[in-house]
């Protein structure tokens, strides 16, 4: 489906503007962090809930997740990354660090009552934006077992020996299949 | 069963989407420091899934701007880092603790991610809760200016650790101030018979060190307590409402706060 030639602009693309917004950050400058928070508060919120799916608790993480990009902003080097994607690392680390925490505090047998994402879900839920068609142009590029395993490890906040229990399918497999989607992914958004 | 290299290195994908487990984790990590193509697979990785997480974007609840801003405001900022490993500044990683295990955290602006951080936070967001719901305002804003002060102060340690009542406990304690600065989260719900109580401990000695409030939403407000001397440890135990002079049951939880 996709091209091995990346389209012209990487969806992900670096934000010059956001990335000097979190240098002042890192300096105290409040009106910054009002600016960042106004750019990425709803890109860090969605993709907790989406991990979560409690709204309540997607809002504490995210609350902790923005408190944190305030406390660490001096640790962004825009030379590294965008600052989109410091944001969204550090929110989905702290969403799957509270899924990993209830996972050992309460009984499996609940969270195996939760349905996973559905597949479909996620592409529909996308906005119509051309990023966001893009992406699920892309998504669509890869095999099924690609994309299930991907969502599911994401969005679904499992870990890959967990997906491979729901989708009864060897770790190892699981593992390349991750590994080889993410590839042809990133190849296909033409992301660096 | 260790992996063999070629292995670790397929890990990469999942990694890249935090789906490995902490020791998984871990061994990969040691790995990626010393493979320089798996720095730069995982950093493309790590682009693409952000495309994934910008993807989910949804408005988030109103309020939460507000809260943020206002925390963000009694919050001290780290500095800058000047000596980082290269691998990890690359991938512009910090380290995730383990959730459940104790762990002491040197100085405070050391302390990058995970249950310390977020018991910090929670701590800096209860104070402006307190601060903007209490009626006696004067005296909240002095004890938060408190808490704030011990949080802040540049010999400020954190210690973490669970308990058996359920839940984390955590302290921040400054041995120049004398203060710590208590708080926990997920401690079972007591009857109102009962409280839970703070003591510093040391061999041969208990001396109370206040009363933890009832918890908000499974978090309990910090309590600043005066009075730490070098080689204490602070415990919790549960004892009749109204607290005890000396300890009657077995703590809970006790911390050991680094000299």
């Amino acid at each position: 489906m996709c091209a091995a030639r990346p389209e012209q602009e990487p969806a992900e693309r670096a934000d010059p503007d956001l990335d000097k917004l979190l240098t002042h950050v890192a300096k105290g400058d409040q009106a910054a962090f009002e600016a960042v928070y106004d750019r990425l508060a709803s890109s860090a919120y969605g993709l907790i809930r989406k991990v979560l799916r409690n709204p309540s608790q997607a809002e504490e993480v995210t609350q902790e997740v923005l408190l944190e990009v305030w406390r660490t902003a001096s640790r962004f080097d825009p030379a590294r990354g965008s600052a989109a994607s410091w944001v969204l690392t550090i929110a989905h680390r702290r969403a799957i660090d509270r899924v990993r925490a209830e996972e050992a505090a309460t009984a499996r047998e609940q969270r195996a009552a939760d349905v996973p994402v559905p597949v479909d879900e996620v592409a529909e839920s996308v906005e119509a934006t051309m990023d966001a068609e893009r992406l699920r142009r892309c998504l669509a590029g890869l095999t099924e077992l690609q994309r299930e395993s991907i969502t599911l490890a994401y969005y679904g906040g499992y870990t890959y020996a967990q997906v491979a229990a729901l989708l009864e399918t060897a770790l190892g497999t699981i593992k390349t299949r991750i590994r080889d989607g993410l590839t042809r992914l990133r190849d296909c958004l033409g992301v660096s | 069963m260790r992996l063999r290299r070629r292995d670790l290195h397929a890990l990469a994908g999942a990694y890249a989407l935090d789906a490995l487990d902490d020791a998984e984790r871990d061994r990969f990590e040691r790995h990626l420091r010393r493979c320089q193509a798996c720095q730069n697979e995982v950093r493309g990785f790590a682009a693409t899934a952000t495309a994934l997480g910008l993807a989910a974007a949804a408005e988030p609840p109103a309020g939460l701007r507000e809260r943020v801003l206002a925390a963000a405001t009694v919050t001290r900022q780290l500095p800058p880092v000047t000596a980082t490993p290269r691998w990890r500044r690359a991938l512009g990683l910090s380290r995730v603790s383990t959730a459940g295990t104790t762990r002491t955290f040197g100085m405070i602006p050391k302390i990058t991610t995970g249950i310390a951080a977020a018991a910090l936070a929670a701590v800096v967001a209860l104070t402006v809760i307190t601060i903007s719901t209490n009626n006696s305002l004067h005296a909240e804003r002095a004890r938060s200016q408190a808490i704030a002060a011990v949080l802040a102060a540049p010999d400020a340690q954190i210690v973490s650790g669970p308990t058996t009542a359920g839940g984390v406990a955590t302290v921040v304690a400054s041995h120049r101030a004398g203060q710590i600065v208590f708080t926990s989260s997920g401690l079972r719900v007591l009857p109102s018979s009962q409280v839970y109580e703070l003591w510093f401990l040391r061999p041969g000695s208990a001396r109370p060190a206040g009363l933890v409030p009832v918890a908000v939403r499974g978090s309990t407000a910090p309590v600043l307590a005066s009075g730490l001397k070098a080689g204490d440890s602070v415990g919790v135990t549960v004892e009749p409402a109204g607290g005890t002079s000396a300890p009657t049951t077995t703590p809970i939880v006790v911390l050991e706060v680094p000299v």
